[in-house]
């Protein structure tokens, strides 16, 4: 056990240690702070709160323009600051206050503005992170003047459905409109994509976790640690210290992405134009959890396996690419059944433990997994992890080991169903 | 009882068959040589002693029964391919294996020292291990097979890189330990450092056992094989010789089969030769290990 716990401990201190690590797994969600702090700041806002469904968030407007072609607009709404839509007899006095910097973008409602719908925009800069908001104040003065300056009816109009969810999933709770990612908040690009991004982020995750570990045994075989290992501890304790201590590693590389992200998700309602009350439910990360220990157990003892039979670490790419062919056709299958989640491709892909830990998670992200199937996945996953590490561990010995034998699949395969 | 023991073992690799039929024993307290030429199943012999692989037929005993998990920390092994961790500094990768013998950190790192300094490699040890000469990660090798002070050492090419300080280094501490009570099986092809060291030896080729036994009765058995012959004037042909070769100052007469060194002299001397000296050639080990294998592949 002591020896087990000198390997974990050595592979946890020279992978944390390591620069490269350090960048991808910290490195990344700092940078990715950094530039979210950057927008928030140049935006000149408080970055954590949320655009109300109700009505346009008008608190941190830009001064506009706008030239009334349509002599549509009699009221500016008593909920949009004073002179923060200034009027312009024509054109040219807008784009002369555009210039001159008095307002930051300018409106032109042409005379058919009733019949088209049609609304000009000059802004000198436009940026994508501002889209929904730049053009709220004037959107919302537009409804109230086309009712007729009715603001109550303006508001309902605005937000006809108070959306109340009521999840009959075993073990959920009611939740607001869009407090769960998903269909329901596909107004929002980020949280219509979240689901993709899970999957795309859990992928990364598994095979980044599994590839440090296939590096490291090859890494072992061809600088001849391993025969020296061989003489001071058995390869079974070998694989546990490597595969729990490694493990740690790409938790906390887990950690530390998800925690970013949660973090950026939390505070950054506004910045990110995330609907109000918008947020990432608690039992998500813990299933994300549980689906990444099983994922990673899976496919590290697999890339283990493969990493006993590679005798050089320049193969270890074509090794990569053999272990990692289900979880790979899973991650692209996932982007073309993301709009029917719940069908059943995906959720087979889901069940089939060689692709649950990313497919599963695609479908808890977008919410509505009966509670059996995700228990059905964890049972399923279990099984496989403990019969993939007892034949991996069947293959972790001396024989491959220090065999200079050039890797093949087939030659894996056979291996791991206990014929060679 | 032996500190090793090994009787008849084979091992295969597929088709190809490494080890056919190896024997022998190692004394406790001696230093034994593993000779034979490349590819003559040294290094898979080596393996099946320490148990790095089964034995497709054989028996093996090792510090008195079979391996097992408890005799790993009292074997030391330094295999032929240098075994270290590359990116790790020399001090670091030093105590982990170290302490993957069961030597205690602290243990470890004060021993470490006292090696490091005697092997002059105290200022190095921060070094990243690919950033050491051939030398020193031989040096390095070596003190990461002894630092947990194992009863058996089992050593492929030890002298591998060396200079000849560095060479005499090590023999030196191969004495001592040999001297303290160590065990230690060598595999080398340097024939002086076995004659200088070894107490015992075995030749091996294609993987069968060809010479077994003590050095000195060894070389006594192919001594009369050769003499050493100085005279005034030319040597004349003479009857029974296979072979002249010159030899420092005289002439090595290589005897053909069936030739005593008494028929060479009575030849000689009917021929008139003076001769002022005559001497039984003893012959050295790499002499005995050329002619054995030859023999044996005849």
């Amino acid at each position: 056990m002591r020896k087990t716990y000198l390997v974990l401990h050595h592979e946890l201190v020279t992978t944390l240690t390591r620069p490269s690590y350090l960048l991808i797994a910290f490195g990344l969600p700092l940078l990715a702070v950094l530039v979210f702090a950057g927008v928030t700041i140049l935006k000149g806002g408080s970055p954590n709160r949320g655009v109300s469904p109700d009505a346009p968030d008008t608190s941190k407007l830009e001064v506009e323009g706008y030239v009334d072609q349509a002599g549509l607009i009699s009221i500016i709404p008593q909920d949009i600051p004073r002179d923060h839509l200034i009027a312009y007899p024509n054109e040219q006095q807008a784009q002369r206050a555009l210039e001159a910097g008095e307002v930051a973008a300018y409106f032109v409602i042409p005379e058919d503005y009733i019949e088209t719908g049609n609304l000009l925009y000059i802004h000198p800069s436009p940026s994508p992170f501002s889209a929904h908001v730049r053009d709220s104040a004037m959107r919302w003065t537009l409804l109230v003047n086309v009712l007729g300056g009715d603001i109550e009816l303006a508001t309902r109009v605005w937000n006809p459905a108070n959306l109340d969810v009521t999840d009959l999933t075993p073990g959920s709770q009611p939740d607001q409109a869009c407090s769960q990612p998903g269909m329901s908040c596909e107004s929002n690009l980020l949280i219509r994509y979240l689901p993709m991004i899970m999957l795309v982020l859990f992928y990364i995750f598994i095979i980044t976790g599994s590839s440090l570990l296939l590096k490291s045994i090859s890494a072992e075989k061809e600088n001849r640690v391993m025969e020296i290992l061989m003489l001071s501890i058995s390869p079974l304790q070998i694989l546990a210290g490597k595969i729990v201590g490694l493990g740690f590693v790409a938790l906390l590389q887990m950690v530390a992405w998800l925690g970013t992200g949660y973090l950026v998700l939390r505070t950054g309602g506004q910045t990110l134009n995330l609907p109000a009350g918008f947020q990432i439910p608690p039992s998500l990360l813990a299933w994300g959890l549980v689906f990444f220990l099983l994922g990673y157990a899976l496919y590290a003892s697999l890339m283990a396996g493969a990493g006993a039979l590679v005798p050089k670490v320049k193969e270890t790419t074509q090794v990569t690419w053999v272990v990692m062919t289900p979880l790979l056709a899973g991650y692209l299958v996932g982007f073309f059944i993301v709009e029917d989640p719940h069908g059943i491709l995906a959720t087979g892909l889901s069940l089939f433990p060689l692709t649950s830990p990313i497919m599963m998670m695609l479908r808890l992200t977008v919410g509505g997994v009966p509670l059996w199937h995700t228990l059905l996945a964890v049972g399923l996953l279990v099984l496989t992890v403990i019969v993939v590490v007892r034949a991996v561990a069947r293959m972790f010995h001396a024989q491959n080991l220090l065999s200079g034998q050039p890797f093949s699949a087939k030659r894996f395969y056979g291996a791991l169903l206990g014929r060679a | 009882m032996h500190a090793a023991e090994v009787s008849h073992i084979a091992k295969s690799f597929g088709r190809t068959q490494a080890v056919a039929d190896v024997s022998f024993a190692v004394e406790r307290g001696e230093i034994f040589g593993l000779l034979g030429p490349n590819g003559s199943g040294k290094t898979t012999t080596l393996r099946v002693l320490l148990d790095v692989f089964k034995p497709d037929g054989g028996t093996v005993s090792i510090l008195g029964g079979p391996m097992s998990e408890e005799k790993k920390n009292r074997i030391g092994y330094m295999p032929e391919d240098r075994g270290l961790y590359q990116d790790l500094s020399l001090e670091k990768c030093l105590l982990y294996l170290s302490t993957l013998k069961g030597v205690p950190a602290k243990e470890a790192r004060t021993r470490l020292a006292e090696h490091l300094e005697r092997f002059d490699l105290a200022e190095h040890k921060g070094k990243k291990v690919k950033e050491l000469s051939k030398g020193m990660q031989q040096k390095a090798q070596i003190i990461n097979t002894i630092l947990h002070r194992p009863e058996l050492i089992v050593i492929d090419e030890p002298f591998t890189a060396l200079d000849p300080l560095n060479t005499q280094l090590v023999k030196d501490l191969m004495k001592e330990l040999r001297d303290q009570g160590s065990t230690i099986i060598m595999s080398t092809h340097q024939m002086p450092q076995v004659e200088e060291l070894c107490d015992r030896i075995l030749l091996i080729d294609d993987g069968r056992d060809l010479l077994y036994g003590d050095l000195d009765q060894i070389r006594r058995q192919y001594s009369g094989h050769a003499v050493l012959v100085r005279s005034a004037g030319d040597l004349p042909d003479v009857e029974g010789v296979a072979q002249v070769v010159p030899h420092n100052n005289a002439t090595k007469l290589m005897l053909a089969e069936g030739t005593s060194p008494q028929d060479v002299l009575e030849a000689l001397i009917a021929q008139r030769v003076i001769v002022e000296r005559f001497e039984i050639a003893v012959p050295t080990l790499d002499e005995i290990f050329i002619r054995v294998v030859e023999e044996g592949d005849a």
